[in-house]
């Protein structure tokens, strides 16, 4: 499975880096999704299956590179940073055009670009928040800055700063910039985008449709504009047995999110490949720190040494086996997914080890029998699988691991509060930097450490030094330094990384998805 | 006239149904646990930005406010904006509606087609090999889970046999004939099943009664008799029966529309439950409502009609 997984890495980066040589043109791709897109405007994006979406219909000045360790070309063709830092200048590519032949020109960059930084608009507003201004002169758009800002050139390869066209929202009905944006969207018929295609239909919870935008300006290995495709028909199925149904039955050429325990069984279908594309999802579950629980009882969470024991305890190899079938690996980075920028490969962290685990808990002078109630996803077969297997493992501790059942809000909720001992939790990066998944996870201004409690004052304090810090060395020593901090803390259930599981035709070719969990279709084709 | 203005004292009685209806409603979303702003913006959000949501939302408003507008509004014919499609309500609403009705009705008149038959084979061979055959195929059908039965046939008639599609709703009637028939005939199944039996039941009550041995008696030829006394009586109980069903029907959408990708309300409704989106609940909820109250009143005044001794007052 393993070899699967790097497998698909390469595919993955071979798609980007150099496209299929005889190009078959033309087609319509048909893919199900497991849930629909509501909107996708970059500045308004905020759910996974509108995020993923963005890219094909609006391109970022920049792009991550296939590694996802840089950045490379994307509407500029070249950028640069000033030496002290507190600029970059980004010079447009020649004969920019949107969908519908209008120029995409530094009004529309700029436009787009303030939509995005401005915190009364767009909940991503605060990754944008060392920007001073935004001008543009001619093809050259030149980003001043507050402070320096090491993760700059991500934000410009991140979905809320692709380039939306100006005129567009000008003439949109509606008194607000939300209102503009829903009725652009709302209307299901021909939008104007800056990527590969255009929002053509759009019907809520059932359908969608992107056509090839003839204005785009990457080109193919055939030397015609992409993308190789005339369009993507999106269907929402959200049931996994009926949208697998639906790719055997030869009615959608790609059906995501396929559940572990059937991939398996469709490696084996010749008609179908299997693609596992890594991806930076984590699985951790979120331990509260706080001395005493919500309702005033003493904490047993609290000590260090408890929430070492259960992460020795925890066989992670085993629960890859249980919940994906052996499709992911054990978290080597405490804070991050190993496919990360500055991700720190510390082993595998707390590798199974029960006598250690035994050992602790009797410093920690843990009763047997003390009661922790780990909380989960109502529905969900992988946390009730999960939970299964951490009563078993923990048992030996003296630990009675209860169960309580909740809803997504529900749980988001009790993070919140701290009304919880433990529960399930997961992450995609949405950017192309570390920063978000580590403010997110360990530092206590930002979410108290992902509702843990956690709070450690040398890790806060790196944390808001490497917001600033462009010296990319001292940056990753930085990281590094938060990461050994964080893992020796445990502050979270250090889990596994899955990837992204896509079954796709082998009718088609060249789709990807990248680690982000944007999908790719610019390079897909469609042989029939 | 009488059956005017009982239609009229019918729909009268409704208002207070629906007042009832909009404060269960309304309390049970809002007693919930779950967070709508977190449901919209998250769980990354901030709590500055929770706190924004909830303000533009008038989550923050004293319950008796929030209840107030919520009843002052849908009496103006405004269901608010969904939350989670920002969108009217009602919009919402009417998009996804007439999928749904047209599943239940395509389930109700498969139930028919398949239960009625075969009631009267059943009842006509009463405690014969017909008569245990039919019985037990539909005691299967009853014991198995709607989401089960509909899997089976997915794989069976859809995807290897290809016979009908996997999902989705087609363009025109005849291709939503073709798609809807795999999700009606799962519900229908169910339903058929609870109809057959009643409908076997009442057949042989009715085969046994003075009436028909006298209609028997006097000449009659089979074909009359059965039609005009036995089916008549007989299907008394059974449109009340299926008045009833199709309150379950159409919760049971919920189920088939997900299994099936058919983009109807039930399905709509469980995103809304999901996302804690009060208002799309709420108009969900009354929608539903008027749509079962409008069937018991059909189902009413259809008895009527059958069995002209139930008097409309």
């Amino acid at each position: 499975m393993r070899g699967k997984l790097i497998a698909a890495a390469v595919a993955a980066a071979t798609a980007f880096a150099m496209p299929a040589m005889a190009q078959d043109r033309g087609g319509v791709l048909n893919f199900a999704r497991y849930d629909g897109s509501k909107l996708i405007d970059p500045i308004y994006a905020d759910r996974n299956p509108d995020i993923w979406m963005v890219g094909s219909l609006f391109d970022t000045l920049l792009r991550s590179s296939p590694d996802g360790n840089s950045v490379v070309s994307g509407l500029a063709e070249s950028h640069e940073m000033s030496d002290d830092g507190l600029s970059v200048s980004l010079t447009l590519q020649e004969g920019l055009k949107f969908s519908d032949g209008a120029p995409l020109t530094g009004d529309d960059v700029v436009f787009s670009l303030d939509r995005a930084r401005n915190p009364d608009l767009s909940p991503w507003a605060g990754l944008l928040g060392s920007i001073k201004e935004i001008t543009a002169d001619g093809r050259t758009v030149t980003i001043s800055l507050n402070s320096p800002d090491p993760t700059i050139l991500s934000m410009l390869a991140t979905f809320n700063t692709a380039i939306v066209s100006k005129s567009v929202f000008d003439a949109a009905e509606g008194a607000t910039d939300q209102e503009k944006s829903a009725a652009i969207f709302a209307a299901g018929g021909a939008g104007v985008g800056s990527g590969p295609f255009f929002l053509s239909g759009f019907e809520h919870g059932s359908s969608m449709s992107f056509s090839a935008n003839p204005n785009y300006w990457k080109m193919g290995a055939d030397g015609k504009a992409l993308p190789y495709v005339d369009g993507v028909e999106f269907q929402i199925i959200p049931d996994d047995a009926t949208r697998i149904l639906k790719l055997q039955a030869g009615e959608v050429d790609a059906a995501e999110f396929i559940p572990f325990s059937r991939v398996a069984e469709l490696q084996a279908d010749p008609s179908i490949n299997m693609n596992l594309y890594p991806s930076t999802r984590i699985i951790y579950s979120p331990i509260n720190t706080r001395e005493n629980r919500a309702d005033g009882t003493p904490n047993p969470l609290a000590d260090v040494r408890v929430r070492q024991a259960i992460n020795y305890a925890t066989n992670k190899e085993a629960l890859i086996g249980l919940v994906l079938q052996g499709a992911g690996k054990p978290m080597t980075s405490p804070l991050m997914a190993a496919a990360t920028q500055l991700s720190a490969d510390l082993g595998p962290l707390y590798g199974y080890n029960m006598e250690k685990a035994k050992a602790l808990i009797a410093e920690a002078g843990i009763e047997p029998g003390t009661k922790i109630t780990f909380t989960t996803l109502a529905g969900s077969t992988d946390d009730s699988t999960i939970f299964a297997a951490l009563q078993q493992m923990w048992s030996p501790l003296g630990i009675a691991l209860e169960v309580e059942q909740v809803d997504g809000p529900t749980r988001g909720a009790k993070n919140r509060s701290g009304e919880f001992d433990i529960h399930t939790y997961g992450w995609v990066n949405d950017v192309n930097d570390p920063s978000q998944v580590v403010g997110w996870l360990g530092h206590t201004p930002t979410a108290k450490a992902v509702g843990t409690g956690w709070e450690n004052p040398e890790f806060n304090s790196l944390f808001e030094a490497s917001a600033t810090e462009i010296n990319a060395e001292v940056r990753a020593q930085q990281y590094e330094t938060m990461q050994k901090l964080y893992a020796d803390s445990a502050p979270l259930l250090f889990m596994y990384e899955t990837p992204f599981a896509v079954a796709v035709s082998t009718a088609v070719e060249g789709y990807v998805q990248t680690p982000l969990g944007n999908n790719i279709f610019e390079e897909a084709t469609v042989s029939r | 006239m009488a059956s005017i203005q009982y239609i009229l004292k019918r729909l009268l009685l409704m208002i207070p149904t629906f007042f009832l209806v909009m404060i269960i409603i309304f309390l049970l979303v809002r007693f919930l646990p779950g967070d709508p702003a977190i449901a919209i913006a998250g769980d990354r959000a901030s709590d500055a930005d929770l706190e924004a949501i909830r303000e533009r939302l008038g989550l923050n408003q004293p319950m008796l406010v929030q209840f107030w507008l919520f009843v002052t509004n849908t009496l103006q014919g405004d269901l608010g904006r969904s939350i989670l499609l920002r969108a009217p309500v009602i919009d919402v609403i009417f998009d996804r509606l007439p999928t749904t009705i047209f599943l239940t009705l395509y389930a109700v008149t498969l139930s028919l087609l398949i239960a009625g038959p075969l009631a009267f084979v059943a009842a006509l061979n009463r405690n014969k090999w017909p008569d245990a055959v039919i019985r037990t195929v539909f005691q299967v059908g009853l014991s198995m889970p709607v989401f089960y039965i509909g899997l089976i046939l997915l794989t069976f008639l859809a995807a290897q046999l290809r016979w009908f599609p996997v999902g989705g709703y087609g363009d025109t009637f005849v291709e939503r004939l073709h798609h809807m028939f795999l999700p009606s005939v799962t519900v229908a199944l169910y339903t058929s099943a609870i109809i057959m039996r009643n409908l076997r039941s009442a057949i042989i009550e009715v085969l046994d009664a003075e009436y028909v041995q006298f209609a028997r008696a006097k000449g009659l030829p089979d074909r009359l008799v059965l039609g005009r006394h036995v089916l008549r009586n007989a299907l008394i109980s059974t449109v009340t029966l299926l008045g009833l069903s199709i309150g379950n029907l159409m919760s049971g959408t919920l189920v088939t529309e997900t299994v099936f990708a058919v983009p109807g309300v039930g399905r709509l409704m469980l995103e809304a439950i999901f996302a804690r989106d009060y208002p799309l609940i709420q108009g969900l909820t009354l929608t539903f409502a008027v749509l079962v109250s409008v069937v018991f009143l059909l189902t009413d005044l259809f008895q009527s009609t059958l069995d002209p001794r139930m008097r409309l007052t």
